[in-house]
């Protein structure tokens, strides 16, 4: 079969439907049993500012993106002068006619610096500062630009009056058609997208056969791709997996204060608050739904969802850097008072409010350290949908299994990644209980008498207990005892011995490729699927790689990691961030230092054909660090 | 036999302390309305309020400076059933925990808010409190306070709780009486309690608010509950509660300023929206049976299946 691999770029005005076209493009390939994978980058702005998604589509497993692309869809002038470096010989520029008259200059929507640089880019070339500038230079390095008089062909099939309303389907369609999908399946993902709304439907339909049309009349179509079996499929953003894991895993309160990438999390919470449960014998007598709080602020949500949580409900809190800040106090308390509090770390770029919609891989020793004092605590991470929703359950499991506050860390590239992934079978996810208090007076909160650090919990509502930031005693009340203070701390910490026992090393870190290799690349987070494909793609040099992947920072796999890395000739660490903040934590726990970086911090996504370019730096010309700039 | 709501916990507030006196009237108040001691959860924050819950036995959880509102308003969401009781210091509650406090009132959650109102921050040795008078200087203030005063029966009235009242630790029969209403109450409460800080508050002492204290119970035409029946009024009787809540020089009223039971407490806001909150709350519910989850996502997320 003919190896299918198509990398799409649609980009346009914030609050022009971007994401609507986007995810008519995923549906339509997904109902024609492709795999796809997209990622939306947008700006912190409501309306106006540039947008886009980057797509790739493959008849195999898709798990990166990269660049160029093979079509580039322009729904305003900015993306064509964005993204004029993503384009390659035989790159389909598609636009709409009108834009061929819009100046640089006019572009307001466009940062002050990237202006700045596309102009200087044009005057290298020769090239008038307009569209038409930027066209030639597409042109130049082989690229088609095909315009289309959106207005005119949108205002032929619809009516109403209010063309550019239609631009976002017209554009979308014109893709379609042009990379070959089948109509009928176009119509499909219209209905699926608008839902019952048939006075949505109608003329987007209309405006989707007006695309075909055109493309068919101006033999515009690239390709005819083959019709492939689709399986019982989810299309998923990293937002999503960790709602629908929570919800598996038993989530029942859930709190949040609005923030960039956070809170989409708890919007798709609050939409499926309404649990629809396993058929089964007692089902009838099974109701209640996931309770969702918008809480004043980080702090709040935090310890509401702590408070919660003593009641013997599964609680969590999603929030990202500059909320996590606010949180540091209160995950200090759950680390005392041994709480079972879930807290979703969204990374986006920082310091401060740095790049608020952007990707960021930078909190990760703050995650590590946050909260004063010392106190035991789990850290995990995710790199795709499927683990997002497998590491929501075992962040809640653990929280409960072991008590203390768990960090689950998904950087902002993977929350706003959509996958199409296999549906979740529950049976394969399992629930972990805590151990329960007896219920009887003499309970001790804390009792010293556990052989695995692990003291029985009791809840509000069914036990006498007390709970306090103190240092406290077996009951819960204020001690300052030496003796006291010092087996409490003891028993605090003997937990964390007990999962490193228990939790099987291949849940913190695994190692995919050969088991030895000529380079061995470390990499955590979003990275996963890039460096899978790197590794890959690799051979074809004739290089052998394999990949090191951490998902669990603490209780961290030193024996693993370090077993590993001593085996390795070359390593690469690949992170987004500056400071490399995952060789930091392997040179804390194991000593062994890694020397080649290859680092992002421009807040875009890490796409596969630069980290290889990357690698082949650091392997053929001995290069230390290289630092990632793709991304408009 | 009724069941006995102090511990055996050593308490070490100061001699004279009107801490005492809130003590009291609170564990009065639970053994007369025959509280069930595991369905009460006593909340505190940090200061020597933050101490209550431990002199309280029912579980209790004394949590950080200021944060009371919040892990109280978490355990009454994840189980309406039991009856929530926050002790909070001035500067706890309307300092460092003020945006707390405000959106207390704007949820109504149904918990009893106790605020011991010293006008000190005793614990850390007595500096200036929200509630101490600009210009005010207690004993150990090395120059006159430079803050103004926070008033917290009107802002508790402006931030929309329910139930809003003013008590004095030296009349703990008032006091056990409000606080016992309170609990009733179907919403979130403020109880303002005066009292001295014999430590740190040379000014505001037992004796002075002795003097100034008095009654609005003793007025028989007051009326400060805003019921179905006379919503007409309320306008009115929310008026009556911020004229009374401004006397605050030579005689300082005590007693319940305002009671609206018409606006609907939080659990029944969320009741509305989240299917049987209310019969099957969070803390209630079944997760998992046999380590498998009870939630049927395929079902519960259907929107996100490709069909």
């Amino acid at each position: 079969m003919e190896n299918v691999d198509l990398s799409i770029v649609i980009g346009g005005p914030q609050g022009g439907g971007i994401d609507t076209a986007s995810n008519m493009i995923s549906k339509a390939f997904a109902y024609s049993g492709y795999n796809v994978i997209s990622v939306r980058e947008f700006h912190s702005n409501i309306k106006g500012r540039h947008s886009y998604v980057h797509l790739r589509v493959k008849n195999s497993q898709v798990r990166s993106l990269k660049y160029p692309v093979d079509i580039l869809v322009a729904l305003d002038p900015d993306t064509i002068f964005e993204h004029h470096e993503d384009i390659s010989k035989g790159t389909r520029v598609l636009y709409d006619s009108d834009f061929e008259t819009s100046e640089l200059s006019q572009a307001r929507m466009i940062m002050r610096d990237t202006s700045r640089r596309i102009k200087e880019m044009l005057e290298a070339g020769g090239h008038p500062l307009n569209i038409k500038g930027v066209l030639e230079y597409m042109r130049a390095k082989g690229a088609v630009p095909i315009p289309v008089s959106f207005g005119n062909v949108v205002s032929a099939a619809v009516s109403d009056g209010t063309p550019t309303r239609y631009f976002n389907t017209f554009g979308a369609a014109v893709t379609l058609a042009v990379l070959g999908i089948e109509k009928n399946y176009v119509e499909k993902v219209i209905r699926s997208v608008f839902g019952n709304k048939e006075k949505v439907i109608a003329p987007n339909i209309k405006v989707v056969d007006a695309a075909y049309d055109y493309c068919s009349k101006n033999n515009l179509r690239l390709k005819t791709l083959a019709d492939l079996e689709m399986g019982k499929k989810m299309l998923l953003t990293g937002n999503d997996g960790s709602a629908i894991g929570k919800v598996i895993g038993g989530l029942r309160f859930q709190t949040y204060y609005p923030i960039t990438p956070a809170s989409d999390e708890s919007t798709i919470l609050e939409e499926h608050e309404d649990i629809k449960w396993i058929d089964g014998e007692n089902s009838n007598l099974i109701t209640g739904g996931v309770t969702v709080v918008q809480a004043e602020d980080e702090i709040s949500a935090v310890n509401m969802a702590s408070g919660a949580a003593m009641t013997g409900t599964r609680s969590a809190t999603a929030t990202s850097g500059p909320g996590f800040s606010l949180m540091a106090e209160a995950i200090s308390f759950a680390g005392m008072d041994e709480i079972p509090l879930v807290v979703t770390l969204y990374q986006r770029g920082g310091p401060s409010t740095g790049l608020p919609t952007r990707n960021g891989q930078s909190d990760l020793l703050f995650a590590l350290h946050t909260g004063h004092g010392e106190f035991p605590r789990m850290v995990i991470s995710s790199g795709d949908v499927q683990e997002c929703i497998a590491d929501s359950i075992r962040a809640l499991n653990y929280a409960q299994r072991y008590q203390l506050p768990v960090i689950h860390l998904i950087d902002k590239n993977l929350a706003n990644t959509t996958e199409l992934i296999d549906a979740p079978d529950i049976k394969d996810l399992k629930i972990e209980g805590p151990v329960k208090s007896d219920g009887k007076d003499s309970f001790s909160r804390f009792t010293l008498d556990t052989k695995d650090g692990i003291s029985p919990i009791g809840y509000f509502g069914k036990d006498i207990f007390w709970l306090t930031g103190d240092e406290h005693d077996e009951k819960g009340h204020v001690t300052e005892d030496t003796w006291m203070r010092d087996r409490q701390m003891e028993k605090r910490f003997h937990k964390i011995e007990t999962a490193e026992k228990e939790i099987p090393v291949s849940d913190m870190a695994l190692l995919f490729g050969p088991s030895s290799a000529d380079v061995t690349f470390m990499t955590w987070g979003s990275q996963k699927g890039v460096m899978l494909d790197v590794i890959e793609n690799l051979k074809s040099k004739g290089i052998k790689a394999n990949l090191l992947y951490i998902k669990m920072f603490d209780p961290f796999p030193s024996k693993y990691v370090s077993e590993v890395l001593n085996k390795a000739k070359t390593v690469i660490g690949v992170e987004s961030n500056m400071t490399a903040q995952a060789c930091k934590v392997i040179k804390m726990n194991t000593g062994i230092s890694i020397e080649n970086l290859i680092l992002k911090y421009n807040g875009r996504h890490v796409t596969e054909d630069e980290v290889f370019d990357a690698a082949l730096r650091i392997i053929k010309k001995k290069e230390k660090v290289v630092v990632l700039e793709n991304g408009a | 036999m009724a069941h006995n709501f102090r511990t055996d916990v050593a308490i070490d507030w100061c001699p004279g302390c009107g801490d005492f006196g809130i003590l009291t009237a609170l564990t009065q108040a639970f053994t007369e309305l025959n509280l069930d001691p595991k369905n009460l959860a006593m909340i505190s924050g940090i200061g020597c309020s933050g101490k209550t819950p431990h002199y309280i036995n029912a579980a209790g959880m004394h949590t950080l400076h200021g944060r009371g509102i919040p892990f109280a308003t978490g355990i009454k969401l994840a189980n309406p059933n039991l009856k929530v009781v926050l002790t909070g210091g001035d500067g706890d509650l309307l300092s460092i925990g003020a945006g707390h406090f405000v959106a207390e009132g704007r949820r109504n959650t149904g918990i009893t808010v106790v605020l011991f109102d010293n006008q000190v921050y005793g614990l850390t040795k007595g500096q200036a409190a929200p509630t101490m008078a600009l210009g005010m200087q207690t004993k150990s203030l090395t120059r006159p306070n430079v803050f103004g005063q926070v008033n917290p029966v009107s802002l508790a009235l402006a931030s929309g709780y329910t139930f809003v009242a003013r008590g004095f630790s030296f009349d703990t029969k008032q006091l056990k009486e409000i606080i016992k209403r309170s609990i009733m109450h179907d919403g979130s409460s403020l109880i303002d309690v005066l009292q001295p800080c014999p430590t740190y508050n040379n000014i505001n002492t037992m004796e002075v608010y002795r003097q100034k204290v008095y009654k609005l119970e003793d007025d028989k035409t007051w009326n400060p509950t805003v019921n179905e029946s006379n919503l007409d009024h309320f306008e009115e009787i929310y008026q009556k509660a911020f004229i009374k809540a401004l006397e605050m020089d030579k005689r300082i009223p005590t007693g319940v300023f305002f009671e609206n039971n018409t606006v609907p407490s939080f659990p029944r806001r969320l009741n509305e929206h989240v299917k049987d909150y209310l019969k099957s709350p969070p803390a209630l519910q079944a997760v998992e049976k046999k380590g498998i989850s009870l939630v049927d996502p395929a079902n519960t997320f259907e929107d996100k299946i490709l069909q």
